[in-house]
């Protein structure tokens, strides 16, 4: 059977992939950035994922105003980074799983999650950049991805709540795949930003890291926070944060913190990385790669 | 059930944050060819017909003559009031080769520079900057 083994936390600054794609990454400036992220790049490295549930939100790329999904899961075959404005990032296309994919989707709605079904679109930097961040500039990305994009542009977005539930219902769904597969769930966007008006720049470290601590351990008050909250305190974009509760819902009841980083600026937001391991009594331990399949078998 | 049963309560409260515009759904509609005339520059073709005659461009677009105007003067906090997103008005960014940060400070009252010394100083405050109403 599949198994989530772990969850990813990370801000997906579209700025982050131009200091890949350029080889900026060791500078001044973003050299602390990346730093940050070397040890999760040698834990994936042992951890070996055969698939990622990438929540993300697409930043008027595969979805304009035409159509506004709230929910929407990639069930498709492969997907090409999008044309944000400055031609195509060159980073591997991206590879779906279409079985677990359409599993998810079909349990999801049966769960009373009406999701949205994509076969064909292309993604932005919400995806390619937390790829990048994790696993570095492969020749093809060490694992398949199943993007979950959610529509936190037009408002209102899901609540809090509602997002943390999905999580749970996802880790349903994963739970009931029989092939064995070990899944991550990746929630990423935030942390603090504002992008727009004079009150751009808006950046709040205590909230962000309130918001950090939140997500480990049995506590589940974030699923509370409201919409203006998010606004208020961590800039209309930080809004996004909303994302990383699908992730932490999918965790279960408790969480253990494996790894944190947290840095100011990177352009006009604020960086924050956690990862973490379910906590549930399961003792998860994939280093060295083939204990999905062990613990499967008990 | 943890959300606001009353759409208007909800809406309300946005007005209330300094110096921001909430995309909802009526800026949503107020703005919805600008948006969507924002994404036609996704290709180079059109960025480059975009580049080649502004103005000509833009009256391929229903916009309206205020739209129009802020368009050409990349006024972009009248763009917001005007029903823009910042996630479409991006793709006028990048056809101006502006990166984001640099078009988001000229929506503030800092030029580039200083606004890029405040977020490497750690950013703008929340400080007085949560509520209108309560000045807090």
């Amino acid at each position: 059977m599949a198994i989530i083994t772990a969850g990813v936390a990370s801000s997906h600054v579209p700025l982050l992939g131009v200091a890949s794609d350029f080889g900026k990454d060791a500078d001044d400036y973003f050299g602390p950035i990346f730093a940050g992220y070397e040890w999760t790049r040698e834990w994936e490295k042992a951890e070996k994922p055969d698939v990622v549930i990438l929540v993300y939100n697409d930043h008027a790329s595969a979805f304009d105003m035409r159509i506004i999904p709230t929910f929407a899961i990639g069930c498709g075959e492969r997907y090409k980074p999008a044309d944000e404005g400055w031609g195509p990032r060159q980073v591997p296309d991206v590879e779906g799983h279409p079985d677990l994919a359409w599993h998810i989707a079909q349990s999801l709605i049966l769960d009373e999650f009406d999701m949205t079904i994509i076969n064909e679109m292309d993604v932005d930097h919400g995806l390619t950049v937390p790829l990048t961040m994790m696993f570095g500039k492969p020749e093809a990305w060490p694992t398949k991805v199943i993007p979950l994009a959610v529509n936190v542009v037009t408002y209102p977005p899901p609540s809090g709540n509602r997002c943390w539930a999905l999580g749970e219902a996802i880790a349903r769904a994963v739970a009931s795949f029989e092939e064995d597969l070990n899944v991550q769930v990746w929630g990423t966007g935030g942390m603090s930003h504002q992008l727009q008006g004079p009150r751009a720049g808006l950046i709040n470290r205590e909230w962000d890291n309130m918001f950090l601590d939140g997500l480990i351990g049995e506590g589940d008050h974030l699923r509370r926070i409201p919409h203006i909250e998010y606004l208020r305190e961590t800039g209309s974009e930080g809004i996004e944060m909303v994302m990383w509760l699908i992730m932490r819902g999918a965790m279960g009841k408790r969480t253990r913190a494996l790894h944190r980083h947290y840095h100011v600026p990177c352009s006009n937001t604020a960086i924050g990385h956690l990862v973490l391991r379910p906590d549930n009594g399961e003792g998860l331990d994939m280093t060295g790669s083939d204990t999905v399949h062990a613990i499967a078998a008990e | 059930m943890t959300g606001p049963r009353d759409i208007h309560a909800y809406l309300a409260e946005f007005e209330d944050i300094p110096g921001t515009r909430v995309f909802t759904a009526k800026r949503a509609r107020q703005g919805y060819h600008l948006n969507q005339f924002a994404m036609s520059l996704m290709t180079d073709e059109n960025r480059q017909r975009f580049r080649a005659d502004e103005s000509a461009y833009l009256d391929e677009w229903k916009l309206t003559p205020e739209q129009k105007d802020a368009l050409l003067k990349r006024d972009y906090n009248r763009l917001l009031d005007l029903g823009g997103n910042v996630y479409f008005l991006a793709k006028v960014f990048s056809t101006d080769g502006q990166s984001f940060a640099q078009a988001v400070s000229t929506m503030t009252d800092m030029n580039f520079e200083d606004y890029t010394k405040m977020m490497v100083a750690g950013g703008r405050s929340p400080e007085g900057q949560r509520s209108i109403k309560e000045g807090r």
